[in-house]
């Protein structure tokens, strides 16, 4: 039946239901645990932050900074404006700046972003995600590559494959054509939406490139050895391509050491600005993303000004909880403890019975709905029942069971313990 | 019926022989009529509404008119600002030709060199009418720390003491010289615009007048809609956009500081407007004749005529924002927009250190004398008996509206920032305008009603509170005795010091900033 209510949740928040947290809780879960194994520290970041953290060049792009929530604080007197964490890399990246001695770093957070989004689409969305400060190319790509993966085979999502690119490739192809940084991104984009114009633009300003563009832009390579057909296409005409080649290079061979399928596909990342390395997305077999990182070594700074070197990667976490199995209710063989009579004798000896039952390790309620089948047991204690004072029913069996004593109940319950 | 937004103003003229010659005529609005709800001569199924232009695409956005008329530059800034709006241009007309430059001092020019190397500087400050175009100029320079300073007027009269560079709207580059700028940019060029409310335009059938003035001969070149930022930087330059640079914060002494704040000189900033009058009538009898300043001209630096004192014009609902910043030791402004801008920012430092007891007026929540109740609570149970579940309040002063609203429990509310020509804002378009008036009269005229008193109103000088010593602490406190001596207190009214004063909290319902009822949210 249709609500005639008015709604009163603002467009594109969600709730998260019992059904959706156990679902949330179950990503966070295996999330902490996998990262945790490879010695990273989790923390979290405030919810507000400056503006200018994101509006330099090489942190948001300006079409993301269209859509960030900023607005002058209550003490914003002085125009500078604040923003709702629209990402959580460049906020850890501050954190890392201002809390770390420099040095590596191997951090994860779990939490949420705020982009806006037209009508009812999500403007808060919640992410897993971790970051390597310091030196750690390559192991550092390939850690966190990884980790990513076996978050999601512990949660049972197995049909991933994962999609790798370098902006490094084009950048150095547009950067020989002679595009400004600025021409370089418009051009990144457009080829990124399919404008062939841009290819021929390109190939009108680089005739002697060896091979047509086409093989950058429009293949999708499954092997090594597309890399080895790029290199003899372009690496003559743009030697500058050769080290992020390399690189590319490098992370594909030590996943196919570790038999993990993967995609090399030039354009990949939005991000053109942001990344200077291997770049890379899990994506199910429809093509949808659960995540994503890369290498960035130009965002970050030491005091002294010197650059840190940093990847990272984060998870989707409304896309990965969407591919999950309906979650079973977290409890199970919930003890429904009910007095007799509400008088306090038998109120107080049904919280009593309710504690110990929770601290030999059962889910005991005095206020439930007795609905199943969270709930299969209901104890009834009367105070003044004397060889009945205890008296459990199974809504399972449809069984009773009398008794003087708890021993008999926790024997009787020990079957079904929650 | 349907609804047709245009401008009092500059564009009023053109904008009446347009409709003129659409066989659209307003012979009231034409005349110049001070009403601001309109009927066409000629057919009574359209009623024109008259808004400062600036109002106009949030009205046509809001779907409140389905039709509209304002300069283009209008709109992009909404647009700026809500890039989903629902308003659609429609042709451009051939008058209120303008361009949106950006603009700087030229000692600036040649301390930090051209603009287009500025990224990566720190402390870039924009001013603008237009601050959501001025955000994205700064986004898309990639500016690494800046602040836009909105203000309501006189953004050619900051740069460079108390802006780095500004936005503005002008209708050629004289303009911006004659202001000792020059401009660095061209955000975008325009003209005035028929626009549309994307809603209406797809249910309605608008054509009646659509479509008279859609036949109009336009203007030179093709309709299509001004797009920004239309021009770059001058023919040959690179491109504004730097290479990539790092997280600002983290690249710490990479960018450099931008701007002069540091003056051993008193800096006073005096208003322009209607407050004007007041403000000069209290210097004069207080001796303080400034050169440049009279009673209604004014320009922009008049001359101080005492050493170690400089005195800048500016709006006066920009005054406390400057004082804040240190722009300005001393300002002289009205105590509701020092109120706005202190509910606005709680801990801001500006106080309160002299009531000049002139330019008295209430600031008043009015509702429409319809409305069968005498008290708030009354008119709510009838809006809501009505039917009505989200409260519209209109106001100049957008933050003690919502501090009002909150504060008097109005439940559901929506609070509608305007421009001026406010008082036709209600019933049509809101049911509370929360205004100031001197006497009552623009009410009364509006049939509206007063329903609360909110505070009263008169011109204060204000300052940043702390402590300023040595010679300049000696020539502020030198200037606030002559206007101390000269200020209206209860029962010492002077010619314009309007009803007699009742007291000082007479009918004020808020707390002030730091009163209990300023929670946060």
């Amino acid at each position: 039946m249709q609500s005639a209510i008015e709604p009163l949740r603002s467009p594109g928040m969600r709730d998260l239901p019992p059904e959706h947290m156990r679902r949330f809780r179950r990503i966070e879960q295996a999330f902490r645990e996998e990262l945790l194994a490879w010695g990273y520290e989790e923390i979290r970041t405030p919810t507000i932050e400056y503006l200018h953290l994101f509006t330099s060049a090489g942190t948001l792009s300006p079409h993301l900074l269209e859509r960030v929530y900023s607005f002058l604080d209550w003490d914003g007197w002085s125009g500078e404006r604040v923003v709702l964490r629209p990402d959580s890399t460049i906020p850890a990246a501050r954190f890392y700046r201002e809390r770390m001695d420099g040095g590596l770093a191997k951090l994860f957070y779990v939490q949420n972003i705020f982009r806006f989004a037209q009508g009812d689409q999500p403007r808060e969305l919640w992410q897993c995600g971790a970051e390597i400060y310091g030196p750690s190319w390559p192991a550092g790509d390939v850690e966190l590559l990884s980790a990513g993966r076996r978050v999601l085979q512990r949660l049972g999502i197995a049909d991933v494959r994962v999609r790798l690119s370098h902006t490094g490739v084009l950048r150095a192809l547009l950067a020989r054509a002679g595009f400004s940084p600025e021409e370089q991104v418009e051009r990144y984009d457009r080829l990124l939406d399919g404008d062939l114009s841009a290819v021929h633009e390109i190939e009108e300003r680089l005739p002697e490139l060896g091979a047509s563009l086409h093989l950058l832009v429009d293949l999708t390579g499954t092997d090594v050895g597309y890399l080895d057909n790029i290199r003899a296409g372009f690496a003559v005409a743009v030697p500058e391509m050769g080290p992020a080649l390399d690189e590319l290079t490098l992370v594909a061979r030590a996943l196919a050491v570790l038999e993990c399928p993967f995609e090399i596909v030039m354009l990949l990342a939005r991000d053109f600005e942001y990344y200077t390395g291997p770049v890379f997305r899990f994506v199910t077999p429809d093509g949808t993303a659960l995540g994503g990182g890369g290498r960035y070594d130009a965002l970050v700074r030491r005091p002294t000004g010197e650059a840190v070197p940093a990847c990272g990667f984060a998870l989707f976490m409304e896309r990965v909880g969407a591919l999950l199995p309906e979650p079973e209710p977290e409890r199970g063989g919930v003890v429904y403890v009910e007095p007799a009579a509400v008088t306090p004798e038998s109120m107080g000896l049904a919280l009593a019975m309710a504690e110990q039952l929770q601290e030999a390790g059962f889910c005991a309620e005095l206020v439930g709905s007795r609905r199943r089948p969270a709930c299969r047991w209901v104890l009834t204690v009367d105070a003044a029942g004397g060889p009945h004072r205890y008296r459990l029913h199974d809504l399972d069996s449809g069984e009773q069971l009398t008794a003087a004593s708890m021993d008999v109940i926790f024997a009787t319950l020990g079957r079904g313990r929650c | 019926m349907l609804k047709l937004a245009v401008p009092t103003g500059d564009l009023r003229a053109a904008v009446a022989r347009v409709l003129t010659a659409a066989g659209l005529r307003c012979d009231e609005y034409a005349a110049g009529s001070r009403a601001l709800r309109l009927r066409l001569s000629e057919r009574a199924d359209v009623a024109l509404r008259v808004f400062r232009e600036k109002d106009i695409p949030i009205q046509v956005a809001l779907g409140n008119y389905d039709l509209g008329i304002c300069s283009a530059a209008w709109v992009a800034e909404l647009q700026a600002r809500y890039p989903q709006d629902d308003v659609m241009l429609l042709r451009p007309l051939d008058f209120g030709h303008h361009h949106l430059v950006v603009a700087a001092a030229p000692e600036t020019l040649r301390r930090r060199g051209p603009v287009r190397g500025w990224a990566g500087a720190r402390g870039v400050r924009i001013v603008s009418e237009f601050p959501g175009l001025a955000e994205r100029f700064a986004r898309r320079m990639r500016l690494a720390r800046y602040v836009v300073l909105p203000v309501w007027g006189a953004a050619e009269a900051y740069p460079p003491e108390d802006a780095d560079l500004a936005v503005l709207a002008v209708q050629d580059e004289a303009e911006v010289v004659a202001a000792g700028l020059e401009p660095v940019y061209t955000i975008m060029d325009g003209s005035a615009w028929l626009i549309g409310s994307r809603r209406s335009l797809a249910a309605r059938d608008l054509s009646p007048v659509l479509g008279p003035l859609l036949r109009l001969p336009g203007p030179e070149g093709s309709h299509r809609a001004p797009a920004f930022p239309r021009a770059a930087w001058a023919p040959g330059e690179p491109s504004p956009r730097p290479a990539t640079t790092p997280l600002p914060h983290v690249a710490a002494g990479a960018g450099e500081e931008v701007g002069v704040r540091a003056s051993a000189l008193v800096r006073l900033a005096l208003p322009d407007g209607h407050a004007q009058r007041h403000t000069y009538a209290a210097l004069r009898d207080a001796g303080l004749v400034f050169e440049g300043y009279g009673e209604t001209t004014c320009v922009r630096r008049p001359v101080s005529g005492i050493e170690g004192l400089e005195v800048k014009v500016i709006r006066p609902q920009d005054m406390p924002q400057q004082v804040a910043l240190g722009h300005f030791d001393l300002a002289i402004t009205g105590r509701d927009w020092l109120l706005d801008h202190r509910y606005q920012f709680p801990s801001s430092p500006v106080v309160e250190v002299l009531d000049l007891g002139r330019s008295r007026y209430t600031i008043a929540a009015a509702v429409s004398e319809d409305v069968p109740a005498d008290t708030l609570a009354g008119a709510l149970a009838y809006w809501r008996a009505q039917g009505r579940t989200v409260i519209r309040v209109a106001s100049e002063y957008p933050n003690i509206a919502d501090h009002f609203a909150r504060w008097r429990h109005l439940g559901r509310y929506r609070i509608v920032p305007v421009n001026g020509a406010s008082e036709a804002f209600v019933p049509e378009d809101s049911e509370i305008l929360i205004e100031g008036s001197e006497t009552g009269a623009s009410f009364r005229a509006n049939r509206l009603k007063v329903i609360e008193r909110v505070f009263e109103s008169t011109n204060c000088v204000i300052a940043r509170a702390g402590v300023t010593t040595g010679p300049r602490q000696a020539l502020i406190e030198r200037l606030l005795e002559q206007l101390r001596s000269v200020a209206l207190t209860p029962g010492k009214a002077g010619a314009d010091s309007g009803p007699p004063r009742q007291g000082r909290g007479t009918g004020r319902v808020l707390p002030g900033p730091a009163g209990p009822g300023l929670s946060r949210r």
